[in-house]
């Protein structure tokens, strides 16, 4: 068949978008967002989406037409012995610079938001990646860390409260690590003998979501798996004092290992 | 190109990937103790026979057995066992392969492919010694120790918390463990026996000879059992008068500090014989726990081998007659025993020393909680050159009070928070800090 | 000009005349052509070993820690053929070293640099023969330490990337790190030669913007090599110090890993970071650059018409080469860098995309007005372009810094640089293989062979490489031994799963190309001078060529893609004929 190649180049903008437009029916797209500011990532990433899927079209479709239409087996005409032509090259230089000069600026308020915008509060937990656990230590009741009444836990299962601003403290104890979570769209690398500070709010009441280690930190790097645990803040608070106890036992009971 | 002479090529590249590609491997077995078969020159059929013993008591890493006298629970021996990848359809399967075999071993020797490269090693269960549970020294751990470090992990080491898995899957792997631990103790009473008390030639075979299967199902695996069932009873319960008050006022929780310091550096205690004057751990460090001192044991046997067949080889020299030809068996046997030492020796990991525990990390490996840490000081750790302060058993007498240990507690609590314990800011070091606290 | 004069060519003839023994004609040949290819064979086979660590890869990614094969029945029949987790991590490691470092970088530059740049430039070798041979063998010191590697303790295991201080904590990193600086030395030798060769040894005629897209490629990609490879060199025996002499350029005040505690301190392991992607932020456009040259070449000879936009797809690639050394930090936007260094980054990556995207229209407004011929290198060449707009869309979302927070280090960047790097250079590899293939070996490819494999090869890998973004859309990370371990992911496994499938079914395809390859070598038809009927000049030499290249003196007359002329009844109009008497040129030659 003559034209094979060229319905054979076609197939690959209609998969292309295809894949991506059938993939939120099976559950294959973004984690729930259950954070207060991730929603402007996902915005971002889906008028990338949209912008780069015409994009897409465009260019795959032009490239599929004219392998159908000047085929050399097909086409009878003369080729158009052409070297360029400098008004396309100064329209699609400006139009594309234009366009990505947009999307560099449209985002920096984003990203300022995430990284530079520390909000002055307390901070609610320092978080050290080790491998390979996350251990996580909280102020205690008298609110200021590293002092002998800091609740320290090594599980993994980290609770947070929910539904107000959180500041935490995050640091890598060995290697670098990385502290993702997926649902509430952030992500901080961890170095050893750096500072480093993570801050989002949840808007859900209540939800548990992973906690993924995203740097390379060793064999063990899959590992690392942690819990973050979202609740209200008189739960959380609860569940503080339920830990400081148990932290404080000097007796077994039943209940506890 | 030729058309068939292509297709036969692409056939006959494609036939010898697949060949070469789906070589599956076998179901793994259970390897013997082979340090302690080695050390003990066990005869070949007597290690057989300790195989098919332990075969039939315990089954293999893909079928576990639950022996009725054992107690454990098949079900969850069955979860945990066999491959990762099987298709037990709905059914949970492999999660010991999944979770812990790459560092603990198939066998549970704490051998596994990841050993080498970790530091400190992770733990052989075979001898049924475990470092941190709230029972007397020389009892075994209970269910609850088990899940502890399971769920907790140990800090400081390359054991990670377990706690996100779904109850039923701890419960099997610590049944897993328990079944792997009692294997390795009734293997360990098999080759005691076969080493003194088998001759060559002798049969060991429990499922023809009734005096045989007394021997090794009430004999050995009588007092396994006793143990490990008696573990619960055998949890040291603080007694409440030595308990300190929940929210101490400062003074208090001060004059008890000040009394563990003297704890520590007095004589009764003589902490810092080994965690040193500064309590960073630095005092006696060239000592080994038992998993490393058998590692070091037989390293050094083996050495001493050299010069024992050295020596004989002199003597042989010297001797006549009957003499002569004892001795030269003596050697055959000796160069014999060197050699299957010799083989084995670089499939060991290297012997390291017991480091004593610098305190002022804040690192509890155990546990940070004043019970667990009041555990570690009363029945040492189990293994270790850690000793117990508190009373062996229940009723028997300890070098120190339950009063005294709690003092003690107090004050290993506080060194982290010691100014000589926390980061110290040094001007070169001030700028590293990218956004200041 | 070239600099070159007929009699001083003549008699760099004469020296070219005497017969030498087996091992200086084709072991230690200092004939740009000899070393090429002994380039060629040895980076084709390090790509079936890299390709394989990929299928253990997949393997593990599809049947988490169940019997792997080959690996597993030979190194872990003690757990019933599951790898350890240390191995996964060796495994993605030296798939990345080997493919990056043994295989793209000297294919493109040692196998078709070298063979290439002489005869389309008109010039009887390279300007440096002896030096040219030597960044040949300096490869081979390269495979030892990287094939070595493998059997220290678990192996390199701390990725591609040997961040510190994990890569401080194993002992294979050592032999890696020497692998590392052979490589770099070879590579560093080539763009020397190759700078040097193309500046001063071209034709009589032959001036700059007369020069085929594959030479500007390549000339921009020495000089890339040239100024970026320093630092990576540096930072090489920075590592090597660190993990050997005790020095702590990487590690901080206090610091243990693994209960061990280190002397040295007061380093910083964000220096690596900066200086590693110093060099490979460039590395990734020498790993493109020369495949774009030659993808040029070979539209504008298959759509028998002239390029569209010479000089604007000359600036381009100087564009992206020069953009690409002020990019380097947006692989480090979330690594603790300042976040204001991280706009500055953005703003340039958003513009690297500006220079890509020019070219991708020329190439369109190239097969506009064609009369297509699709021979198999023009299938692949135009799978580059079709796949490389996918690649470069793709880079715009990881720029976006917001975006990249979620997608940093997950299949999506996986999907981005395999749609670049396979889907892109290496399908332009293919092309310039099938291509050039009559040139090397006087002997044409099977063509109905070589469309099948080109149609398996692209089916396969967009099966393989684009269901990626969908993983990195939710978030799969990358490097995980057992990703299953976590909730969010646990439903990809049939995903994945497909992906490993079509992985081996395109692994598999390539043995065809391998049977096509070494049967064609002995038994393949016998090829002309210019069976493509192309215009550049390698194509007036013999095929293949013999010691000195061309049996005349090549002058030229005009550029290198006057296809379609008007001035000649034939649709092509090779560089070095002289034009018509009677017909003036129509062209300015430009």
């Amino acid at each position: 068949m003559k034209h094979f190649w060229a319905l054979l180049f076609l197939l690959v903008p209609i998969f292309g978008v295809l894949t991506f437009v059938l993939a939120p029916y099976y559950n294959h797209s973004f984690p729930r967002d259950i954070s207060e500011n991730g929603r402007v990532i996902d915005q971002l990433f889906y008028f990338i989406l949209y912008l780069t899927g015409v994009l897409f079209v465009a260019t795959e479709g032009a490239l599929f037409y004219f392998m159908w239409k000047y085929n050399g087996r097909t086409n009878r005409e003369p080729v158009k012995y052409s070297h360029g032509s400098h008004t396309l090259e100064v329209v699609w230089t400006i139009l594309p610079a234009v366009t990505l000069l947009f999307i560099a600026i449209y985002q920096m308020n984003a990203w300022a938001d995430a990284k530079m915008r520390k909000p002055d509060i307390p901070v609610t937990a320092e978080i050290t990646g080790r491998q390979f656990n996350w251990d996580v230590r909280y102020p205690g009741p008298d609110g200021i860390l590293h002092t002998p009444d800091d609740i320290i836990l090594v599980d993994g299962e980290i609770h947070f409260p929910a539904g107000e601003e959180i500041l935490l403290s995050i640091k890598a104890a060995d290697v670098l690590h990385s502290f993702f979570l997926p649902n509430i769209r952030m992500k901080q690398d961890v170095v050893p003998g750096m500072q480093q500070y993570m801050w989002f709010k949840c808007r859900e009441s209540k939800a548990e979501v992973d906690i993924v280690c995203a740097e390379l930190c060793g064999w063990g790097h899959y590992k690392m798996s942690g819990r973050a645990t979202f609740e209200p803040r008189s739960e959380f608070n609860a569940w503080l004092a339920k830990k400081s106890a148990e932290q404080q036992a000097h007796r077994i009971t039943q209940a506890t290992p | 190109m030729n058309d068939r002479y292509s297709m036969r090529a692409l056939a006959l590249v494609t036939a010898t990937a697949a060949l070469v590609g789906c070589g599956k491997s076998d179901p793994p077995p259970f390897r013997l103790n082979m340090t302690n078969v080695v050390a003990k020159q066990i005869a070949p059929e007597h290690q057989q026979a300790i195989a098919n013993i332990l075969g039939a008591m315990f089954g293999t890493p893909d079928e576990p057995i639950a022996l009725k006298e054992t107690g454990l629970d098949q079900k969850k021996l069955d979860m945990a066992a066999g491959p990762v990848w099987s298709d037990k359809v709905g059914a949970k399967h492999g999660l010991y392969r999944r979770h812990c075999v790459h560092c603990h071993g198939i066998s549970g020797d704490g051998r596994g492919p990841t050993a080498a490269v970790l530091n400190p090693y992770p733990r052989d269960y075979r001898m049924g010694v475990f470092k941190f549970k709230s029972t007397y020294t020389a009892a075994e751990p209970t269910n609850l120790d088990l899940t502890k470090t399971l769920h907790e992990g140990i800090p400081g080491t390359a054991m990670p918390s377990f706690a996100l898995l779904p109850p039923d899957e701890v419960a099997a792997l610590v049944e897993y463990v328990k079944y792997l631990s009692i294997r390795g103790q009734m293997e360990r009473l098999l080759e005691d026996h076969a080493s003194v008390e088998l001759n060559a030639g002798d049969k060991f075979d429990p499922a023809n000879d009734p005096a045989v299967q007394k021997l090794v199902m009430q004999d050995m695996l009588g007092p396994i059992m006793e143990s490990w069932n008696g573990a619960k009873e055998q949890v040291i319960n603080p007694e409440d008068a030595s308990i300190p008050p929940d929210n101490r006022p400062a003074k208090e929780l001060e004059a008890s500090v000040k009394a563990g310091r003297e704890l520590f550096y007095g004589t009764r205690a003589n902490c810092v014989k080994c965690h040193g004057p500064t309590a960073l751990g630095d005092g006696q460090q060239d000592d080994y726990d038992v998993w490393n001192k058998a590692i070091n044991d037989f390293f050094k046997a083996t050495d001493d081998k050299i010069g024992q067949i050295a020596s004989l080889k002199t003597d042989l020299a010297k001797a006549q007659g009957d003499d002569a030809t004892q001795i030269r068996q003596q050697i055959v046997d000796a160069q014999k025993e060197f050699n299957e030492r010799h083989a084995l020796l670089s499939s060991l990991l290297l012997p390291r020393n017991a480091i004593p525990r610098n305190l002022r990390e804040g690192v509890f490996r155990g546990g940070r909680r004043p019970i667990d840490v009041f555990w570690r000081i009363s029945s040492g750790i189990p293994g270790t050159p850690m000793p117990a302060s508190g009373p062996a058993g229940e009723g028997a007498q300890g070098t120190l009070t339950q009063k005294e240990i709690w003092q003690i507690v107090d004050y290993v609590h506080s060194l982290p928070f010691e100014p000589a314990s926390l980061p110290q800011k040094r001007p070169i070091n001030a700028s590293e800090v990218s956004t200041g606290e | 000009m070239s600099t070159i004069t007929a009699d001083s060519h003549a008699h760099a003839h004469g020296e070219h005349a005497h017969v030498g023994s087996f091992l200086s004609t084709y072991v230690f040949s200092r004939d740009h052509k000899v070393i090429g290819i002994q380039f060629l064979f040895s980076t084709l086979v390090w790509f079936f070993i890299g390709g394989l660590l990929a299928l253990g890869v997949r393997w593990q990614l599809a049947y988490p820690w169940s019997d792997m094969p080959i690996l597993g029945k030979l190194l872990f029949s003690a757990q019933g053929g599951q790898i350890a987790p240390e191995t996964y991590t060796m495994l993605f490691t030296m798939h990345a070293s080997v493919m990056i470092f043994l295989v793209i970088i000297p294919i493109l530059a040692g196998a078709f640099g070298n063979f290439l740049i002489p005869l389309m430039i008109g010039a009887d070798d390279m300007a440096f023969p002896t030096l040219n041979m030597l960044s040949y063998w300096f490869m081979w010191p390269a495979f030892a330490a990287f094939g070595a590697s493998f059997f220290i303790g678990t192996g390199p295991m701390s990725g591609w990337t040997s961040y510190p201080p994990l890569s401080l904590t194993i002992e294979a990193q050592k032999f890696w790190l020497v692998g590392l600086t052979c490589v770099g030395v070879s590579s560093m030798m080539g763009s020397v030669n190759y700078l040097t060769t193309i500046i001063q040894m071209r034709a009589p005629g032959m001036t700059m913007f007369r020069l085929p897209m594959t030479i500007w490629a390549m000339f921009i990609t020495a000089v890339l090599q040239a100024f970026a490879l320093p630092v990576l060199t540096a930072a090489g025996f920075m590592q090597l110090a660190d993990l050997t002499l005790g020095t702590g350029f990487f590690i901080p005040e206090g610091w243990s890993a693994n209960n061990t505690l280190h002397a040295a301190g007061g380093g910083q392991p964000l220096l690596w970071q900066h200086l590693f992607w110093f060099y490979s932020h460039p590395a990734v456009y020498i790993m493109i650059l020369p495949a774009m040259g030659m993808v040029s070449d070979i539209i504008a000879c298959f759509a028998r018409k002239p390029l569209f936009g010479y000089k604007p797809m000359v600036y381009s690639i100087a564009g992206i080469a020069g953009l690409g050394f002020i990019v380097w930090g947006h692989h480090m936007f979330v690594s603790g860098m300042s976040p204001v260094l991280g706009m500055t980054f953005m703003v340039a990556t958003m513009f690297i995309a500006l220079p890509s995207a020019i070219k991708v229209f020329n190439w369109l407004g190239t097969i506009w007005g064609a009369k297509i011929q699709f021979t198999t290198p023009m299938l692949f060449a135009l799978s580059f372009v079709a796949m490389f707009i996918i690649g470069g869309l793709s880079g715009i979302f990881m720029a976006a810094t917001p975006v990249d927070i979620f997608i940093h280090d997950t299949y999506f960047i996986v999907a981005h640089f395999h749609y670049v790097l396979f889907a892109g250079t290496a399908m332009g590899v293919f092309g310039a293989i099938y291509f050039w293939f009559p040139k090397m070996f006087g002997r044409m490819m099977n063509e109905e062979w070589g469309k099948v494999h080109f149609f398996l090869t692209f089916v396969f890998l967009n099966c393989v490489f684009y269901p990626m973004h969908i993983l990195g859309w939710v978030g799969f990370p990358r490097r995980l031994a057992d990703p299953y371990h976590y909730e969010t992911f646990r439903h990809l496994l049939a995903l994945n799963q497909f992906i490993t499938w079509c992985a081996i079914l395109m692994v598999a395809s390539q043995i065809i190309f391998a049977i096509n390859f070494f049967y064609s070598i002995f038994f393949g038809p016998v090829a002309g001078r210019n069976p493509w009927h192309s215009n550049t000049l390698e194509w007036q030499a013999p095929s293949p060529p013999g010691h000195g290249n061309f049996d005349f003196q090549p002058v030229i007359y005009r550029g290198p893609y006057e296809y379609g002329s008007p001035e000649v009844d034939i649709d092509y109009y090779p560089q070095t004929m002289p034009p018509p008497q009677n017909r003036p040129a129509a062209v300015p030659a430009h």
